[in-house]
């Protein structure tokens, strides 16, 4: 009996220290190839600066769409019951599920030049593939999701009798989500952003179907990453933009979990005592 | 007691099968492997259609190669990547298969109107060309300096591909107006795209090389391949699929 009980623990700690390392070991590996001296001078030259401004840019851009239109949505479908709400949800989730290089053929199949609204774009003097533009579309597509789950459990967790309290107490609909619902669901809402942001930092596939590869307009640090894994000097400034993405994940990661730890929302007296702090 | 028992049997499972794995990766299969310019997609299974092909770009292919990738046979789209792998004692000395020529493709419709070679540089013209590492970028960059358009054209490239089947195929689809590709390769895409010559004296020397690479586990079979593609029906292949015939100096 003890002898199989220590057995099970000695597998149990075997196997997680092998998973453990399995994850780990690429991360070390990236950081052993690369010393922080030259670390830092690979990722001075110019692509690396050019990708990560493209990267910034862009992010920003698409998690501002993300934010302005996924916030609705996610809203709506937390608290309304509507014919075909599970379908709705099951939409915004596929492009999760879905292989980054289906949505850039996706993409372009819809919004190419050649695509099913070429045409009434073109005719507004609007072409897509290639520009930092679609770039933005290509992140927002593939990023969305992460924000919109999050937002939809968000939402779901605001007690609904403190909405109906504001309510009664005089406050319009359009307050009450400012005042109430928004701040409750803040944590939330934070978190699913972080997530967004982390995945908008890697897209790749359908960046580079949707948009090409070009430094300083469209390269994004995935693309800079790819176009100078096979350039004669280009594994290491490979390696140095990937120890910079393993950072900015990590400290994404972090703040995630800090952001998760907040005072819960879904408990009422928490909640108000963090609703009667941020209006103190 | 029963759910220690069951725990155990999940772990000497995931063991057994995660070993498995491992050997299977390093066990050696009967077929050849071949690393293959993506240039010569179409024409090398139909030359022999047993070996396993990995096409992609050039550089891509020796990078991987140079990290240890399995391959048997590195055939390049020139003969400066097949040489620095042999200078690096990676494989066999390069020998010349083939030529090709550089040409500019337009989608059907040839949106843009371009009809030479300098109307590229004419203003909003949408060109795709490979990167400057991979062969065909390195060949497109050399056109352009000999036709003196070298700032003409760059201004207006608006994507730089990691392969020429990508140039190839953002020309295809109409999403881009111009691209710089080979022959072979506009062969390859048939109607959906039309094609503009360069000039022969800004054309540049384009051979392409094979070797046998050294990590690979088939020396034998993958010398014999090298040979097939060399041969008579190897070399007709190649020219139906519009290569030029390698050059006759028969140094190996």
């Amino acid at each position: 009996m003890f002898v199989r009980r220590l057995l099970l623990a000695v597998l149990l700690a075997g196997a997680a220290a092998l998973a453990l390392a399995f994850l780990v070991l690429p991360l070390v590996a990236i950081f052993v190839h690369a010393s922080p001296g030259r670390l830092l001078s690979q990722l001075s030259s110019p692509v690396a600066t050019d990708a990560f401004v493209v990267t910034l840019k862009t992010s920003v851009g698409a998690q501002a769409l993300i934010v302005l239109f996924g916030t609705p949505t996610a809203y709506l479908i937390a608290t309304r019951r509507f014919v075909g709400r599970s379908l709705a949800i099951t939409l915004v989730e596929l492009p999760l599920v879905l292989p980054p290089a289906v949505a850039g053929i996706g993409l372009l199949a819809a919004f190419g030049r050649v695509g099913l609204l070429g045409d009434s774009l073109g005719a507004l003097g609007i072409t897509l593939p290639f520009t930092q533009a679609a770039v933005v579309i290509a992140v927002a597509y593939v990023a969305s999701p992460l924000y919109v789950r999050q937002a939809i459990a968000a939402f779901e967790t605001v007690d609904p009798n403190l909405v109906a309290a504001s309510r009664t107490l005089g406050a319009g609909p359009s307050r009450t989500f400012a005042r109430v619902v928004l701040p409750l669901a803040r944590a939330g809402l934070a978190a699913g952003l972080a997530l967004s942001f982390a995945r908008g930092l890697g897209e790749f596939g359908a960046t580079i179907m949707f948009a090409g590869s070009l430094q300083g307009v469209t390269q994004t640090l995935p693309l800079a990453i790819y176009a100078q894994f096979d350039q004669a000097q280009g594994f290491d400034a490979a390696v140095a933009l990937g120890a910079a993405l393993v950072l900015v994940s990590l400290v994404l990661l972090l703040s995630l979990r800090l952001l998760l730890s907040w005072p819960s929302s879904s408990s009422t007296r928490s909640s108000f005592r963090f609703g009667l702090s941020t209006s103190g | 007691m029963a759910g220690t028992r069951f725990a155990i049997l999940v772990l000497a499972v995931g063991v057994a099968a995660s070993a498995a794995l491992v050997s299977r990766a390093s066990v050696a299969s009967s077929r050849i492997t071949v690393y293959a310019a993506a240039s010569l997609t179409n024409v090398f299974p139909k030359i022999d259609a047993r070996p396993r092909y990995s096409f992609g770009g050039s550089n891509t292919l020796a990078a991987q190669i140079e990290q240890g990738a399995p391959a048997d046979v590195f055939a390049s789209a020139d003969s400066v990547l097949p040489r620095q792998l042999f200078a690096k004692r990676l494989c066999s000395k390069p020998v010349v298969f083939a030529r090709n020529q550089l040409i500019v493709v337009v989608p059907r419709s040839n949106p843009a109107g371009i009809r030479r070679v300098s109307d590229l540089a004419g203003s909003g013209v949408k060109i795709v060309i490979a990167d400057a590492g991979v062969p065909v970028g390195s060949y497109t960059l050399q056109v352009l300096k000999r036709l003196d358009l070298t700032d003409g054209v760059l201004a207006n490239v608006v994507s730089r591909e990691t392969d020429v089947r990508e140039v190839l195929a953002k020309v295809a689809l109409g999403e881009a107006d111009a691209g710089f590709v080979y022959a072979t390769d506009a062969k390859a895409a048939g109607p959906k795209v039309k094609v503009v010559k360069i000039p022969g004296r800004a054309q540049p020397r384009i051979a392409y090389a094979m070797c046998v690479v050294g990590s690979g586990s088939h020396t034998r079979a993958a010398r014999a391949f090298v040979h097939e593609v060399l041969g008579k029906r190897g070399q007709a292949q190649l020219r139906k699929a519009g290569f030029l015939p390698r050059p006759k100096s028969k140094r190996r």
